[in-house]
């Protein structure tokens, strides 16, 4: 029988009667652990960390029942708590609620349907509260992502408006065609950086709140994009690209995040070229099989050196000194990968090259 | 009294700021010579080369480059010999409004103060002003 999908309990008594018992009436309905003790309760709440409701005797030798929930709360805080007692003096009652945390009480001897419904509804609860904390996780991180944005984007995005307006400061005192000729070239490319920028913020605010919109994937038609965009840079700076799709069998996956994926490992490979270098190619290569896609993107650019390796998917992280970077390229990526279940690997030696293996399973 | 014409360096990641501000050095009519770095580390280099050989320097570091910024730069400057450091006066400049980075400007004794970009003839028209007390 599946046992893997039912609520994990643990019912902890020091009557090993008790314990079988309790075991044989709830076992279809439940995952049931017991303990005798509460030691080995503590041992099988390590076991399995994935308990939702602990039932427990108040009468044991050594310890009582709210004792043991005291005791258990700071290393064991989700579990909901319920305490079983035959003794229902108003003390105990006080103390369990107070000091234990204690969910649902039930007497002894206790009733089935009573049991299965304290344990239903602490199970609920227990899902509720674990969802606020996942919440409050997501929340805290979105908080936080904020504050790099607000800090980056004054710089990303004032930093060339203020270079053109440093530029048309200084046009005013320029008198040659040519001097203006090339300071107007050089506002359209901080112009253009702001709005690669812009766009890259576009992408990664299409990732973050948009839904995947699942159709079946064609990859001919992925590689007829990405060769429009960049058949031309290829040709312009003399890098080489090689393209390859094989397809066999159906993918279905969402269409603007693969693009996304591509386009942008695609662009690095490109941008991170060594200028000194002969023969300069990229490779690109999408292989669909076993309902599975695995996209290669692989240069032998300038590299990435080993200390950056794990930082190249932070946002904003920059690891080269060019000053086209923005930060978001390979952060939008992984984000992208994150909302498909995707993988990404990369190996990458300075001077040498990159090489990154993207993993898209089929929805 | 009236200084001699002075030395500078300028270290930003833009080539675009470099440029700005190498044209309105020239045109301030005070440089005696300019050298324009788009890696702070490169301008280490230099700094450490030349020694105290020039006179009076004033430097002007962006704070936002990638691999070496305006800080990690002006930390390792600081590690110099003094009298090597007398020599270099630092401004550093940025195009973000960020109370923090300029509180931390305010910590370093080898800089001057932050400027905001971008540089401007009234900008470095008041810095000159500064070492002709």
């Amino acid at each position: 029988m599946d046992t893997s999908k039912k609520i994990k309990i643990l019912y902890i008594d020091d009557e090993p009667n008790n314990l079988v018992s309790f075991k044989a009436s709830f076992r279809f309905d439940y995952n049931v652990f017991i303990a005798n003790n509460t030691d080995e309760a503590i041992k099988r709440l390590e076991e399995n960390p994935d308990i939702s409701v602990i039932l427990s005797d108040q009468r044991m030798p050594g310890m009582t029942g709210v004792e043991f929930f005291e005791e258990i709360r700071t290393e064991f805080p989700n579990p909901i708590r319920i305490l079983i007692t035959g003794y229902t003096d108003i003390e105990s009652v006080i103390s369990a609620i107070n000091r234990g945390h204690v969910f649902r009480y039930i007497k002894k001897p206790w009733e089935e349907a009573d049991v299965k419904s304290a344990i239903d509804e602490a199970h609920k609860f227990y899902i509720t509260t674990n969802m606020l904390a996942v919440k409050n996780e997501e929340l805290q991180k979105a908080y936080e992502e904020l504050d790099k944005f607000a800090y980056s984007a004054t710089h990303d995005m004032r930093g060339p408006i203020l270079s053109v307006l440093g530029i048309i400061d200084l046009t005013k005192n320029a008198e040659e065609m040519g001097e203006i000729k090339e300071m107007v070239g050089m506002m359209e490319n901080a112009m253009l950086k702001l709005d690669n920028y812009i766009q890259n913020l576009h992408d990664h605010y299409s990732i973050r709140r948009g839904e995947l919109n699942i159709t079946e994937i064609d990859f001919d038609n992925v590689m007829k994009d990405m060769s429009d965009l960049y058949d031309i840079t290829s040709r312009v700076k003399n890098v080489r690209f090689e393209k390859s799709v094989q397809q066999n069998g159906k993918f279905r996956g969402d269409d603007i995040s693969i693009k996304i994926i591509a386009n942008n490992l695609l662009s690095n490979a490109f941008k991170y070229q060594r200028k000194d270098a002969d023969d300069k190619f990229v490779s690109f290569s999408i292989i669909s099989e076993n309902n599975q896609a695995v996209i290669i993107v692989e240069d032998n650019g300038i590299g990435i050196p080993e200390k950056n390796l794990n930082d190249v998917f932070t946002m904003f992280f920059r690891g080269a000194n060019d000053e086209i970077g923005s930060g978001f390229g390979l952060y939008n990526v992984k984000d992208a990968l994150n909302k498909i279940n995707g993988k990404i690997e990369v190996s990458s030696s300075e001077d040498i090259g990159s090489k990154f293996i993207v993993t898209i399973p089929s929805k | 009294m009236s200084v001699d014409k002075m030395n500078f360096i300028v270290i930003d990641d833009s080539k675009l700021d470099c440029f700005i501000a190498e044209k309105i050095i020239l045109n301030s009519g005070m440089c005696e010579s300019v050298k324009v770095f788009q890696q702070a580390s490169q301008a280490l280099e230099h700094i450490q080369a030349v020694g105290t050989a020039q006179g009076t320097t004033v430097v002007f570091v962006d704070i936002q480059m990638p691999v070496m910024n305006g800080f990690e730069f002006v930390e390792n400057f600081e590690k110099m010999p003094d009298g090597l450091k007398k020599n270099y006066h630092m401004y550093m400049l940025s195009s973000s409004i960020n109370e923090n980075d300029i509180a931390r400007v305010k910590g370093y004794d080898s800089v001057r103060r932050f400027l905001n970009k971008p540089l401007t003839n009234d900008t470095i028209k008041a810095v000159l002003e500064e070492f002709n007390a």
